[in-house]
């Protein structure tokens, strides 16, 4: 098994790789992990409150390429989009874009995760600005 | 009655509404343990056999879709007889040895080299304390790898977010895998960090200790489990499982992480 040109692409080159200030109420971050491989993943999304369009968005990800590719693509397709067209991603249009083979579908489902558990985290946020602000100090 | 003595009483309602459940479960336990010979008979003299041998002719049989439980005789649980287990190992080893069969007909040459593997493969489970857990997690249908994405067709359905790691060993984990990241490229400089190396090993060490710990938590949960089973608690038996599933999680995590910290001190 090889990984695809796609992957490669990615792992060599990762998009928005970094990190954003999780405390600031128009971030929201997901970190998510498999424990069958271990792998960790951290995606950052700053949201515009006005349009609710993700405007930026960074990940880390410690895990084989197929998650590093995985994660890379997803930041590259939440940009621009807003909340409700993110949410929307499936983990099998990761798996079609970068060819990832069945022994790798779960790095693309991992992807997916972080993407919603970063909307999940924003959303909580903005319904609670108060406890927010309190958790800053 | 199939109710143990130690089997807590349930509210009656409760009792009649499991009742048909408990009597097919019964069944089913019966069919995998004792009286699997029974189902079948011997190829060679018609006889009752068990799982290996025929019990009349003493014939080797062919290998039955059995669990590994039922392979040695055991009771389906978390707390076994190693000691047995291991003298049923040696016993049938000796019996089921294909060099025993060198001059038999081929067919049984076969079975008694399929039996052999079938044996091998039973006793490497079952000895091991986690395989075992693990194993009898999978008869109960839960399969530690394909949950993760089980969890993920739960979350898009219900919109929550899923949760299959805790969030506290998530943090850890990504906090130690940039300690690692940090370390490596300071070595690719040719430089040393002898206080990131410090801190490494010293969060390795309570690694290990948390490694260590989770197993005896796991250990812990072998008593509940058996006996929610003995007592058909589906409730108790749901509770005990999902709290094992989470312990192994745990601790796959952590073995993870130990060998990447190992690997990049050593390096």
């Amino acid at each position: 098994m090889s990984y695809s040109n796609k992957v490669i692409d990615h792992y060599n080159n990762p998009r928005n790789v970094g990190s954003m200030d999780k405390n600031s109420a128009e971030v929201g971050t997901g970190l998510v992990g498999a424990p069958e491989c271990g792998d960790v993943m951290k995606l950052q999304i700053k949201v515009n409150p006005a349009t609710n369009v993700i405007e930026d968005a960074k990940f880390k990800t410690f895990g084989c390429g197929s998650a590093i590719a995985s994660s890379s693509l997803a930041t590259e397709w939440v940009k621009g989009k807003t909340i409700d067209e993110a949410l929307a991603i499936k983990n099998t249009e990761i798996v079609k874009e970068l060819s990832l083979p069945p022994v790798k579908i779960h790095c693309s489902v991992l992807a997916e995760d972080a993407i919603r558990a970063a909307i999940g985290d924003w959303k909580k946020k903005q319904s609670t600005p108060v406890a927010v602000a309190e958790a800053k100090v | 009655m199939w109710l143990g003595h130690s089997c807590p009483r349930r509210p009656a309602s409760k009792i009649k509404l499991e009742e048909g459940r408990s009597v097919n479960r019964l069944m089913a336990t019966d069919v995998n343990t004792a009286t699997v010979a029974a189902a079948h008979s011997c190829w060679s003299c018609g006889d009752m056999r068990a799982a290996q041998f025929c019990k009349a002719c003493g014939k080797v049989q062919p290998p039955e879709p059995v669990d590994y439980f039922s392979f040695f005789g055991l009771p389906r649980k978390l707390n076994i007889d190693t000691s047995t287990l291991e003298r049923e190992f040696y016993s049938l080893s000796r019996k089921l040895h294909p060099d025993i069969y060198a001059g038999s007909k081929s067919q049984e040459q076969e079975w008694s080299l399929e039996q052999s593997s079938r044996l091998n493969d039973a006793y490497r489970i079952l000895k091991d304390p986690i395989r075992r857990t693990e194993y009898l997690l999978k008869l109960e249908g839960v399969e530690l790898e394909g949950q993760s994405k089980a969890a993920t067709e739960e979350a898009r359905k219900t919109g929550e977010k899923k949760q299959i790691v805790p969030p506290d060993l998530l943090e850890e984990v990504f906090e130690l895998n940039m300690q690692l990241e940090e370390l490596r490229a300071t070595k690719k400089l040719g430089e040393e960090d002898p206080a990131l190396i410090q801190e490494l090993q010293a969060h390795k060490q309570s690694l290990e200790m948390k490694f260590n710990t989770l197993f005896d938590e796991l250990k812990g949960y072998w008593d509940e489990w058996d006996s929610a089973d003995k007592c058909h608690n589906e409730q108790e038996r749901r509770r005990v499982r999902d709290k094992m599933v989470d312990l192994l999680n745990r601790r796959s995590y952590i073995r993870n992480l130990v060998r990447d910290v190992n690997e990049v001190l050593e390096a």
